[in-house]
């Protein structure tokens, strides 16, 4: 049922052609914002603490075209629209559960969005700006296991934020609180490493930081294999922690749910 | 004109009274979107005050510019955006051929009775940085570069008004605009840098085609006196024309879609 819900999802995305190609052109610019904000920034001085120009580029690359496009924005929609119309009743009825139908629906339309346009972006640009192998071949194996928590990651804060508007009810605000917070503790913009030093340690013990920040430090090699495995650790351990959250606050919701629609 | 503007001010009022019914929520979508906003702009503060400037402008600048841009968004955007995004359902659903056979004109009882009061956010943040960073600033304060920044915040809003009108007009001749919406926030997204970062080709289509380098650049680069690619010394004045430019065209490209709007409900 999870992979129908994944595939129809999919299915849907890839109905929209002019919308893939406006989204085609939106990432290339974002791209090219970001290397040139860099480019900007950096001058001529070769590295600032301990980054080139070049991982810089990379970075941005990879993180905007792959990892921070990511965006789970519209998964809180959906839920706020569902508790707004009612529909929400119906989908209790359904025999499965609502959170992870969501999960799969995202996952879906995410998958076509990063092999449609996010690596289409990825290859152009790295042929045109150049694109940095990872570190070693163990930091690239680790990578690509970071590639997962990193999805699991901003998937499960999508998830957590959306069922908080079962209490709240009000998405939108949720919405925007998730946006602010997920553009600053992810890392996905500014590496956390240009941060200030004290926000710069809180920000990469939390789990945003593992959405951008820890993937990609670790494919550029600014940790040591035993760090970054470690720290792969320690974003799996977060992971099934917002999981266990996301159950038990299903569970509970269903418990209070009032539906005011109907 | 003075019935028609009567209408239009009673619309509003009805719409923002409607709204304050939820003050709270109201309160709470004000915090959250400027939460939002802060976000953004946290991680350009990291950047400009670790690298001292970017494209040569320090933090003051660049919070300035920010300030501009999201203020003048906020108020082009609160009489159009949520408003026109939807247009595109309006024609496909037939709500908008109920719209032209009532005594007064589309754009206005749209625009106007839809006005979007959730922008306080923005205004605040925007009044705050602007604020904040003015006094830093040197610049030569005199009436007429007081009235330049007014009038370059109201050409500002009436860019944004602009833009968003002509996207959603295009609703009428193309069945579907929202996705042309994702487009111009690409490019709004940039008009937040100083403009002489990017490409010469990208910095030619921000003042020509898509004219969101207006938008914050370029009136605050003309107030602070420092050089624009392009524009040169007729930078301060381009601010003032580029939004009531922007405004006539908008006009005239809704008037010629709407001659060709078939409908699409049924």
């Amino acid at each position: 049922m999870f992979l129908a819900f994944a595939l129809s999802a999919f299915r849907v995305r890839s109905a929209y052609r002019a919308q893939v190609w406006a989204m085609l052109f939106g990432g290339s610019l974002d791209v090219l914002a970001r290397i040139s904000i860099w480019t900007a920034v950096f001058g001529g001085a070769a590295t600032v603490d301990g980054v080139t120009l070049p991982q810089m580029v990379t970075y941005a690359v990879i993180g905007a075209a792959f990892l921070s496009a990511w965006d789970t924005t519209e998964l809180v929609r959906e839920v706020g629209a569902d508790i707004r119309s009612g529909d929400v009743i119906g989908q209790l009825l359904k025999p499965y559960a609502y959170p992870l139908a969501l999960f799969a629906k995202q996952i879906g339309s995410r998958v076509f969005d990063s092999l449609v346009v996010g690596l289409p972006v990825l290859v152009v640009m790295a042929l045109i700006f150049g694109l940095q192998a990872p570190a070693s071949f163990g930091h690239g194996v680790l990578f690509v296991f970071y590639c997962l928590v990193s999805i699991g990651m901003i998937m499960g804060i999508g998830l957590l934020f959306g069922l908080l508007s079962f209490w709240v009810l009000d998405a939108h605000s949720l919405e925007w609180f998730m946006r602010g917070m997920v553009s600053v503790l992810a890392g996905g913009f500014v590496p956390l490493w240009f941060f200030p030093a004290g926000f710069a340690e809180v920000a990469a013990a939390l789990p945003f930081s593992w959405i951008t920040f820890h993937p990609m430090a670790t494919y550029l090699g600014q940790e040591d294999l035993p760090t970054s495995a470690m720290l792969l650790v320690a974003g799996a351990a977060w992971l099934t922690g917002l999981f266990g959250l996301i159950a038990w606050l299903w569970s509970r919701t269903t418990l209070r749910l009032t539906v005011q629609g109907g | 004109m003075a019935q028609s503007l009567s209408l239009l001010v009673y619309l509003m009022g009805l719409r923002v009274r409607t709204r304050l019914e939820y003050r709270a929520g109201l309160f709470i979508a004000w915090l959250a979107q400027a939460c939002g906003y802060a976000g953004v702009y946290a991680g350009i503060w990291v950047i400009v005050t670790r690298f001292e400037h970017l494209g040569g402008w320090d933090w003051p600048e660049i919070a300035l510019m920010l300030g501009f841009h999201v203020l003048g968004y906020a108020l082009g955007a609160s009489f159009t955006f949520v408003q026109l995004r939807n247009m595109e359902e309006l024609v496909r659903l037939g709500t908008f051929d109920a719209l032209l056979v009532r005594p007064v004109n589309p754009w206005l009882y749209l625009c106007f009775s839809g006005i979007n009061i959730e922008y306080g956010g923005h205004i605040l943040l925007g009044l705050l940085l602007i604020s904040w960073s003015l006094p830093q600033l040197a610049v030569d304060w005199t009436l007429l570069s007081v009235l330049q920044l007014l009038a370059s915040l109201v050409s500002a809003a009436l860019l944004t008004g602009a833009i968003i009108t002509i996207i959603g007009a295009s609703a009428f001749v193309l069945g579907r605009s929202r996705y042309l919406f994702g487009i111009y926030f690409d490019f709004w997204e940039l008009a937040r840098y100083p403009l002489n970062i990017f490409a010469a080709p990208l910095q030619i289509v921000m003042l020509t085609i898509i004219p969101l380098g207006f938008m914050a650049y370029v009136p605050v680069a003309g107030l602070l006196g420092r050089p624009v690619p392009f524009l040169g010394d007729f930078a301060p004045v381009a601010a003032l024309l580029a939004g009531p430019t922007a405004a006539l065209i908008a006009a005239w490209f809704w008037r010629f879609c709407l001659r060709r709007y078939q409908g699409a409900g049924g």
